[in-house]
Formats: C-alpha cells, sequence, structure tokens
C-alpha cells in the first residue's frame, strides 16, 4: 500500500515537472521570438528595413516585404507598418533608436497584410492611406487576418486589422526640409501608393514594383494596366528603388523585369486560352530560363492562374 | 463468443479489400470511397497514367483546377470518376465515355478543407487504374456562400454558354462555360440548384460521344474542357440542370 503511495507521488512529481518545462519552453519561446530588424540608411535621412523574399511562414512570420522611413526635420514619416502587430511594435522601437523626430506620419501603401497589419503600434491619429485602400482593408481585412493566423500562427498574436482613420492624397506632401511625390496607382491592388522623396530620388515602390521575387496578382485590375503604371514609374527621377519585395536597386532592372514579367504572363494566358488549354495545364507552363532568379515563380503563377485565367478564357470562346 | 463473431468479422471485412492495392496518400477514406463510387469486387491498379493534375494548394477553395489527362493512357477509356476524399459529398464527377475516345477531361470543383483526390478510369477490359492527388486547402469551398449573387446583373447572366472548339496534335477539344451558381444545398436556406446531366454529340454521325454527371463537389459557373481522338468537325453540348432548365450550343469548325 505505501509503496502504491509513494509511486503515484513520483508520478504527480512527474507530471509537475512536466507542466513547469513545458511552460517554462514555450514561454521563453514566446519571449526570444524577434524578427530582428534592422534599418540601412540609403540616403540622407533615409532608411530602408529590407524582408526576405520568401513566401509567408512560421519561420519568418512574414517579415518578407520591405518597410521604411524617412526624416523630415519636423517629424518622421513610415512608409508601411509591417505584417503583424509584433513587426510594427519592434519597426517603432528600431526607428525611435535611430532618430529623436517624432513619427507624425504612417503611410500604408496599400490594403495587403503584409504591409498594414503592424499599424496597432502607431498613434492611431498618425495612420495615412488611399481612400480606397482603406475601402478594401474594411472589406477584405477580416479574411486576411484568417490567414494570417493561418500561414504565420503565433507571430500574429494580438494582431487586429486596423484600418487608418486619416485618408492621404496624391500629390506633394510637404514637410519640413522633405518634398514627398505620393503617387496613386491600381495596378497591384486597384489602389497603390507610391512615394518619391525628390530630395534624394529615393522611390518606395511598394507592391508596384517585386524584384527578383515573384509579383502576387489577387487584386490586380488587369496585367496590362500593371505594365503600363511600371512604365510610367521609369519615367521618374529616381536615383534608388525600393521595391515591396525584393533587393533595392540603383538602376532600372527592377523596371524592365517587371515588365518583361507581366507581359510574358499576359502571353502565356492569352495564348493558352487561344490554344483551349484546361487551367491544370497553364499551371504546369514551363518559367523561361531568364526568370530563374525570380523567386517563387511556380507558386505564384499556380495563384495567378486561380486570379486571372477564368476571363482569359471567357475571352477567348464564343457565346450562343 | 461476442469475440468469435468479432474475429469472424474483422476477417470478413479485411478479405472484401484485400485486392485493392494499398493507398499511396494513406487516406483513411480509401477503401470506402472506392467501394462507394466504383463497387465491390472490382479489379483496381494505381496508374499514373490515367494523369490526375491538381495544384498543390487551393488558392481559391471554391474554384480548384482539376484535369484527367489521359494521352498516355494505353487503353480505351470507358469512364471516368473522380472524387475528393474529405468533401461532404466527395463525388465531382462520372463520366462515360461512349466510344472509348475520350482524351481529357476538365472541370473546377470545390474543396471543404485539405484532401486527396481521384480520379478512376475504367479500360475496355473491365479493370479500373486510379491516379491521386493531394489540395493543400485553407477550406470552406463547399459552405461559402455563392458569388453569382454579388453580380447585379445575374439574372440577366444566368444561362450564359459560350463554347470553343480547338484542335491539337490531330484531336478535337472543346471548351464549354456556363454561368450557373450550381447551389449544392448545403449553404443555409439555399435549396440545391445544380446541373447534374451533360452531353457531348458528334453533330454529323449524332453519335453520342460522352454523358457525365455532376455532384456536389463541382465548382460554381463550370468550365467544362474534353477532348476526344481525331477531328470531329461539328459537336454539340447539351446540359440539364435539377430544375428542368436546359443548356445547349453547336460548336463548328475547330479553330487551325
Amino acid at each position: 500500500m505505501s509503496r502504491l503511495r509513494s509511486h503515484h507521488r513520483n508520478i504527480a512529481w512527474l507530471v509537475a515537472a512536466m507542466f513547469w518545462l513545458l511552460a517554462y519552453s514555450s514561454g521563453a519561446g514566446a519571449s526570444t521570438k524577434s524578427y530582428n530588424l534592422e534599418a540601412i540608411l540609403v540616403a540622407d535621412g533615409v532608411w530602408v528595413v529590407a524582408g526576405s523574399t520568401e513566401n509567408f511562414s512560421k519561420t519568418n512570420g512574414g517579415n518578407i516585404l520591405n518597410t521604411g522611413f524617412i526624416e523630415t526635420g519636423e517629424g518622421v514619416v513610415v512608409i508601411d507598418t509591417g505584417p503583424s502587430r509584433r513587426y510594427g511594435e519592434e519597426f517603432r522601437a528600431l526607428i525611435e533608436s535611430h532618430t529623436s523626430e517624432p513619427i507624425v506620419k504612417v503611410l500604408i501603401t496599400h490594403h495587403h497584410p503584409d504591409h498594414a497589419f503592424g499599424s496597432q503600434a502607431f498613434e492611431p491619429n498618425t495612420l495615412y492611406m488611399l481612400d480606397e485602400s482603406a475601402s478594401l482593408l474594411e472589406q477584405d481585412g477580416e479574411a486576411f487576418s484568417d490567414n494570417m493566423y493561418r500561414m504565420i500562427g503565433d507571430w500574429m498574436r494580438g494582431t487586429e486589422v486596423t484600418v487608418p482613420m486619416n485618408r492621404v492624397q496624391p500629390g506633394l506632401l510637404s514637410l519640413g526640409s522633405r518634398q514627398l511625390r505620393l503617387i496613386a496607382m491600381q495596378g497591384h491592388t486597384g489602389a497603390d501608393l507610391v512615394v518619391l522623396d525628390e530630395a534624394s530620388g529615393v522611390l518606395f515602390a511598394s507592391d508596384m514594383v517585386f524584384f527578383n521575387r515573384s509579383l502576387t496578382t489577387p487584386q490586380t485590375p488587369g496585367l496590362a494596366l500593371w505594365r503600363s503604371e511600371i512604365r510610367q514609374l521609369a519615367q521618374l527621377p529616381f536615383s534608388l528603388v525600393v521595391p515591396g519585395h525584393g533587393p533595392v536597386i540603383q538602376d532600372d532592372r527592377a523596371f524592365l523585369q517587371m515588365i518583361d514579367y507581366l507581359t510574358w504572363l499576359d502571353d502565356v494566358l492569352a495564348g493558352s486560352a487561344a490554344r483551349g488549354l484546361s487551367a491544370s495545364e497553364v499551371i504546369d507552363t514551363a518559367i523561361p530560363e531568364r526568370f530563374s532568379e525570380v523567386e517563387g515563380a511556380r507558386y505564384e503563377l499556380v495563384r495567378t492562374v486561380s486570379h486571372l485565367y477564368a476571363d482569359y478564357e471567357k475571352r477567348a470562346l464564343n457565346r450562343h | 463468443m461476442r469475440r468469435y463473431w468479432l474475429c469472424a468479422f474483422t476477417l470478413f471485412a479485411s478479405a472484401s479489400w484485400a485486392d485493392l492495392p494499398s493507398d499511396p496518400l494513406g487516406s483513411p477514406l480509401w477503401v470506402y470511397n472506392i467501394e462507394r463510387y466504383l463497387g465491390q469486387d472490382i479489379t483496381l491498379v494505381v496508374d499514373e497514367r490515367v494523369g490526375l493534375s491538381v495544384p498543390d494548394f487551393a488558392e481559391d477553395s471554391t474554384q480548384v483546377p482539376l484535369a484527367v489527362n489521359l494521352r498516355e493512357f494505353p487503353h480505351k477509356v470507358m469512364k471516368v470518376v473522380t472524387w475528393v476524399d474529405m468533401n461532404p459529398v466527395p463525388h465531382l464527377f462520372t463520366a462515360n465515355s461512349t466510344d472509348g475516345q475520350l482524351k481529357l477531361v476538365s472541370l473546377n470543383f470545390r474543396v471543404q478543407q485539405a484532401s486527396s483526390v481521384r480520379a478512376a478510369v475504367l479500360d475496355e477490359q473491365g479493370v479500373w487504374h486510379i491516379d491521386s492527388g493531394y489540395v493543400d486547402a485553407a477550406g470552406g469551398g463547399c459552405t461559402a456562400p455563392r458569388e453569382v449573387l454579388n453580380n447585379s446583373d445575374w439574372e440577366n447572366e444566368f444561362g450564359t454558354l459560350k463554347t470553343g472548339l480547338f484542335s491539337d496534335r490531330g484531336n478535337t477539344r472543346i471548351k464549354a462555360s456556363l454561368l450557373h451558381p450550381m447551389d449544392s444545398g448545403m449553404v443555409g436556406n439555399v435549396p440545391a440548384f445544380f446541373v447534374g446531366d451533360v452531353e457531348v454529340r458528334n453533330e454529323a454521325s449524332d453519335n453520342l460521344l460522352l454523358t457525365m454527371t455532376l455532384a456536389e463537389s463541382a465548382a460554381e459557373n463550370p468550365m467544362f474542357v474534353f477532348e476526344f481522338e481525331g477531328g470531329i468537325p461539328h459537336l454539340s453540348i447539351h446540359m440539364k440542370d435539377n430544375n428542368g432548365y436546359q443548356f445547349e450550343g453547336a460548336i463548328g469548325e475547330a479553330s487551325p
């Protein structure tokens, strides 16, 4: 009998120890989770925080995009807030470690979750977005949020969809020593903000431009429109392009790759529809060797066929 | 005594599927759905030449592309049956190829959760050949509200049939798109309303080339693709839904 009791006591201790270990290790895991963001000075007072070119994963926590901030002398302008509350908080701390100027304007370039989900970390009255982008975020935000929790898991902890309270208008934004040219485009989501710092020539192209990373098409109004807007961007007096995804670049190679890639995609979809191919066959289309540096091309082709091919198919058929 | 019965039952149950090959994807629904859609006491082989193609993941759970590309299949094709194992009603379609000349069939499906997908083909000797794929998905496709209602003009657009005829390497391919909600009956307060039967004929000979029955896994606004061996200059397609609406169109002269 007493042996049995001591046996029970041992088990109780073992269970307690296991719970303690579990609690301790998961607690430690959560507190060490960090994006380890670094700001790179690309021009006087202009900073870029570069992410990877991967897809969303529980390893990268959604840090797959480029954000940035600009010191104006009368406050900091922030460009995009990242994929989660945690990113936003780390990003804000990073900005405050590099400048003593207050954050006065946070521009969210478009409504996609990787660019707009860190907004909780900033003062609500500093958040700005294009009117149409705000409507899209109202409409799609919760669905994006569900999907983000599925894809990056615990990195999303505490993140809630935050629609900016202020609207931004295209045109010149003068602040301190800076003139920021704000340009409204449509190619990527139907409402995409591009920011050119006229003094330095740094162009924050956001997701209008992907470089060495396959572009994504879930909300594009059309590949041809997107391509024509890339041609407009290429005319701007830029010295450095900060794409939404992929490395920063000083010449027009990102624009040329975008035009080439958009043209190829459009041709594949139109050509396949003209031949009567099914969506399954288009997904298997060979990706040209010249796009070997474009990460995620096959994955994004599967997505693009899902987003766009049905319209190409219907245009290639005759109505009865 | 009860234990003996249990043993006997186990033996009997295992005997009935002892002849089936094991599932390459290890789904618990392998035997159940094979018996449900192909019947018991069948001869079945795992065969990649069935050419089932589905994407690795569903970008849109309400529209997942599927094709069965039988160009490498060395036998006549008498019947093609497809299903999505984990869907509430797994069956997608059964296509009867009346003259055995079917070379490709493609149709989008809905997916309710990540699932194995199967295509089984019956050859002229009565042997079933099965190929499998796996689609990862956020899911919910079977119980998502239809999108057609979001279009203001859907009553005018309803039933719009568009077709095309294509020739490829000597074969004849047709494509037909129908605007139809394909309500599965699984969304609250929306009764089942879907196209259940499709027929394709050779217009010149009036021979039936294909009959197809569709089931709940079929996606909204179906886009059918069929390819038949050889050149067939004039075909027609005919569809019927469960409310008695009929949709038909003649499909002429293949584009070069």
